[in-house]
């Protein structure tokens, strides 16, 4: 019966409930896109740092905490063999070895400092980790030819085709130097970085560092969502340590962060607008039912169930708009995926992308959830003064 | 002196114990001196420019010496302390001695620390000796895998077994530095290097002079040379 | 029916604050009303009528005196725990009719008896009954926007008489209908009275209503006026 009254009493003036009707929409609506977009924002940027750095990526025992004076003394032997047990698991795509040491780069004139990251050209260069500017990939099967970074071939003034000498200490502490083919450079979008990389073929670094271990392997999956089973599963050996992608991702949560602080402050103001709306709607509607509240209260309605009803009616209002938000946002999120809104490109890339909205069930819940909050907090104070109104005064009111 | 002869007398290619025997006549025209103190003056050539610093250095034995830098005045009042297989360097600015990786052994200063070496005899084993001209080529190579240079040539006086000249190769076999043994002179009695020009091979027109003097004996404890004690002495 | 008084009012005074004014809208006011009575609370605007037809309703508390409503002192009694009392025991019939816009007639007459957990064949038995009552059976499915003022106070009558009220407390009921209207409204309340020995108390300054109650009250600056009747059987 309060439920009926309470519709009731919502449709009474069609214009003012259309106007509060549509700002929960506008707001549910704002909710559902921004949360798609942001989820589709994140996917993407997960996704392609995985494509860089791995699922899991493992390493020696000990090599977390030690403070190694050598190179790869905590680093993986026997490679060979952990690779197929790991490949041997279903959800293991595949699995790339990885080196990285430093040195002195050498063009006969001036040395630099360099960090090289050693890798094995065919993975590396599915891993689109870097931008070919010139010159060709690291070609299989040579191991000497390396890739230098924009900024580094600039200051080493070298191009491709042109010899520079690598210098680093071996695992020993013994110094090695190799001469190198330059046969592209690449760029990454991080300057301080492109300064000083270089990427060689990991067979070759360990040819400079007098070894055959490696420093590390990253593991690939089929599946995102198996990163955690994974990585409790490479856990159970004792030999070697594994990080996740997560713990490794700092960039990535930093978007998240910042993304999640951008996107929580205007739903703050989202949510302060609606509030304020729809509070205003109900004071409204109380103001002008005053003499009616008055009659209620006089004929015998207890001040719990005036309360209740103008409760009711916020909390209607909201599951209405909260529904109504739902579908226009699902309806508005295809229709801006069907069609073509270019973005224009993210830093470090050239190109931009079309504008996607992810739907999540999760949000679709976020943005209904805070709609029919929202409204019945509106309502709570508003509701509590009409029923404790003084029935004279009430009564006697215009 | 007889065994020498000997040496001198027998077919031009000799074997390495013979070879070890060379290696250990060579050394003795460097530091005599067990324990000592030694003046040291570099002047690094670039080219055109050039750059001279003066240090004292302390050392005990074969593997262990503290630099006292003395000029210019920006690094006055560093030291360096060089072990077997450690390198730390003290600044007076900072409150501990920083570690010196071996990678950062690469650079500046303490790359010529391994070339200037005051034996090899210890560190070295003399693989071959082959006649070339008036001098002995001694292969040298690491005894172990942590010193810079895994393989030296070393070239020394066919009959005084003088040090002339030595290459010094790294783990691929490639050559990155040249010493030649300039000059001799006397030192604690004894006729020693006193000056050492070191190449650059990766950089040609770099060069180091190295100019030793004032060669003393001095009884440095063991103490010395532990980078606790760095600076406070 | 029983003798003992519906409604026992001893020396109630009641004053109202208008800006730094002190109004006494009452002064020591005495009244009984007996069970059956049909009486009249007559006097000028201002008179305090409508304040002392309040106080009866226990919609409103005197500043001193005693209030006693079918034998319960509800003096002290806070107003919003007298629900009970008005749902219960009392009928309101108002100047301006009153309705919820939103409800029909028949959803009109519902609103006590939903308050007071009547189960709904009850419920519909007895609003079908009343609005027959009243007249009104075939506009029960009407809005208060459709039907006339004489009708709407048909359906406020009806609601205040459908939970059977002891009393009924009816301020000004046809001051806003035309005279043929409160005509036919008063032979109603007049019906009712007769047949259902329910309470009637109406505050009005209608000669038409005046002349047709058993008792007349008269009022003036809250004050009760000896009157000109007696008290009827």
């Amino acid at each position: 019966m309060l439920i009926k009254l309470a519709l009731r009493n919502i449709f009474r003036n069609r214009r003012r409930s259309a106007i509060t009707l549509a700002v929960i929409v506008f707001g549910a609506v704002g909710i559902i896109l921004f949360g798609g977009y942001k989820a589709v924002t994140f996917a993407g940027l997960r996704e392609s740092t995985i494509r860089r750095i791995g699922h899991v990526q493992v390493f020696g025992a000990g090599s977390a905490k030690a403070e190694s004076q050598k190179p790869l003394e905590y680093g993986l032997e026997n490679a060979a063999a952990l690779r197929q047990t790991i490949e041997r698991d279903p959800r293991v795509r595949t699995t790339a070895a990885q080196i990285t040491l430093m040195g002195l780069i050498s063009n006969g004139d001036k040395s630099e400092t360099y960090l090289a990251t050693a890798v094995e050209p065919a993975k590396d260069r599915e891993m689109r980790g870097h931008r070919l500017i010139s010159g060709t990939e690291l070609p299989d099967g040579e191991l000497d030819a390396v890739l230098l970074g924009r900024g580094l071939a600039t200051s080493m003034n070298v191009k491709p085709g042109d010899y520079v000498t690598l210098l680093t200490t071996t695992v020993t502490g013994s110094l090695n130097a190799m001469d190198a083919r330059v046969a592209g450079t690449i760029a990454t979008g991080v300057k301080e970085y492109d300064d000083r990389a270089v990427k060689m073929p990991i067979d070759g670094a360990q040819q400079l560092l007098q070894t055959h271990k490696i420093e590390k392997l990253l593991v690939f999956l089929n599946k995102t969502e198996d990163t955690a089973a994974v990585d409790e599963t490479l856990r159970k050996n004792a030999a070697i340590e594994t990080k996740s992608w997560s713990q490794l991702a700092s960039f990535y949560h930093q978007v998240v962060l910042l993304y999640n602080g951008i996107f929580g402050f205007l739903g703050l103001i989202v949510f302060g607008t609606v509030v304020f709306s729809v509070a205003n709607t109900i004071v409204m509607s109380i103001f002008e039912r005053t003499r009616e509240i008055g009659t209620l209260l006089a004929i015998g309605t207890t001040r719990g169930r005036v309360w209740r009803m103008f409760f009711l009616e916020g909390l209607l209002i909201g599951v209405i708009g909260g529904i109504i938000g739902i579908v226009a946002g699902v309806s508005l999120a295809q229709l801006i995926n069907s069609g073509n809104v270019m973005l224009p490109p993210p830093p470090g890339y050239t190109t931009g992308y079309r504008l996607q909205i992810l739907m999540q069930t999760q949000v679709l819940m976020t943005a209904f959830t805070i709609a029919v909050m929202t409204s019945t907090l509106s309502a709570i104070l508003p509701a509590l003064k009409a029923s404790r109104m003084k029935i004279v005064d009430a009564l006697g009111h215009i | 002196m007889k065994k020498l002869a000997l040496i001198l007398l027998l077919a031009a290619h000799v074997q390495a114990d013979d070879a070890t025997t060379l290696l250990t006549r060579s050394d003795t025209y460097r530091n005599p001196l067990a324990s000592f103190a030694i003046d040291v003056e570099l002047t690094s050539h670039d080219g055109a420019k050039a750059e001279t610093s003066k240090f004292r250095v302390y050392g005990k034995g074969s593997d262990r010496s503290v630099v006292e830098f003395l000029a210019p005045a920006a690094e006055k009042g560093r030291f360096l302390l060089m072990l077997r297989d450690a390198m730390w360097i003290y600044m007076p600015s900072a409150s501990r001695p920083i570690r010196i990786s071996p990678l950062q052994r690469l650079m500046g200063q303490a790359s010529n620390g391994d070339v200037a070496r005051t034996s090899f005899s210890v560190d070295y084993l003399a693989k071959s000796a082959i006649e070339d001209g008036g001098a002995w080529v001694l292969e040298l190579e690491a005894k172990d895998p942590s010193l810079s240079y895994k393989r030296v040539r070393l070239w020394i006086d066919r009959t005084t077994s003088e040090p002339l000249r030595a290459e010094f190769y790294v783990a691929s076999g490639k050559l990155l530095k040249r010493a030649h043994y300039r000059k001799y002179g006397v030192m604690a009695g004894r006729r020693t290097i006193t000056d050492i020009e070191i190449e650059d091979v990766l950089r040609p027109g770099r060069r180091t002079l190295m100019h030793y003097a004032n060669l003393v004996a001095r009884d440095n404890s063991d103490k010395m040379f532990t980078k606790d004690s760095l600076g406070k002495w | 029916m029983t003798t003992h008084n519906v409604v026992q009012l001893t020396a109630i005074e009641k004053a109202y604050r208008l800006g730094r004014i002190n109004v006494q809208a009452l002064s020591n006011v005495s009244l009984e009303v007996a069970g059956g009575d049909f009486i009249a609370l007559a006097g000028p605007s201002g008179s305090g009528k409508t304040t002392l037809l309040n106080l009866i309703g226990c919609i409103d508390k005197p500043d001193h005196g005693r209030v006693l409503v079918d034998g319960v002192d509800v003096t002290a009694v806070p107003l919003h725990r007298l629900a009970d009392t008005r749902r219960e025991v009392l009928g309101f019939v108002f100047q301006t009719f009153n309705l919820i816009p939103v409800l029909t007639a028949w959803e009109n007459v519902e609103v006590p008896l939903l308050m007071r957990g009547m189960p709904r064949k009850e419920r519909s038995a007895r609003v079908a009954r009343w609005l027959e009552q009243v007249g009104l059976a075939a506009q029960a499915k009407q809005r208060p926007d459709q039907l006339s003022g004489g009708q709407r106070q048909r359906v406020a009558i009806a609601r205040a008489m459908a939970g059977d009220p002891k009393l009924v407390i009816a301020d000004e009921p046809t001051a806003n209908l035309d005279s043929e209207t409160g005509t036919r409204i008063l032979d109603l309340l007049t019906d009712i009275n007769r047949t259902s020995g329910c309470t009637f108390v109406f505050s009005t300054h209608d000669p038409a209503l005046i002349a047709r109650v058993a008792r007349v009250v008269h009022i003036r600056d809250g004050r009760i006026m000896p009157s000109e009747r007696s008290i009827a059987a």
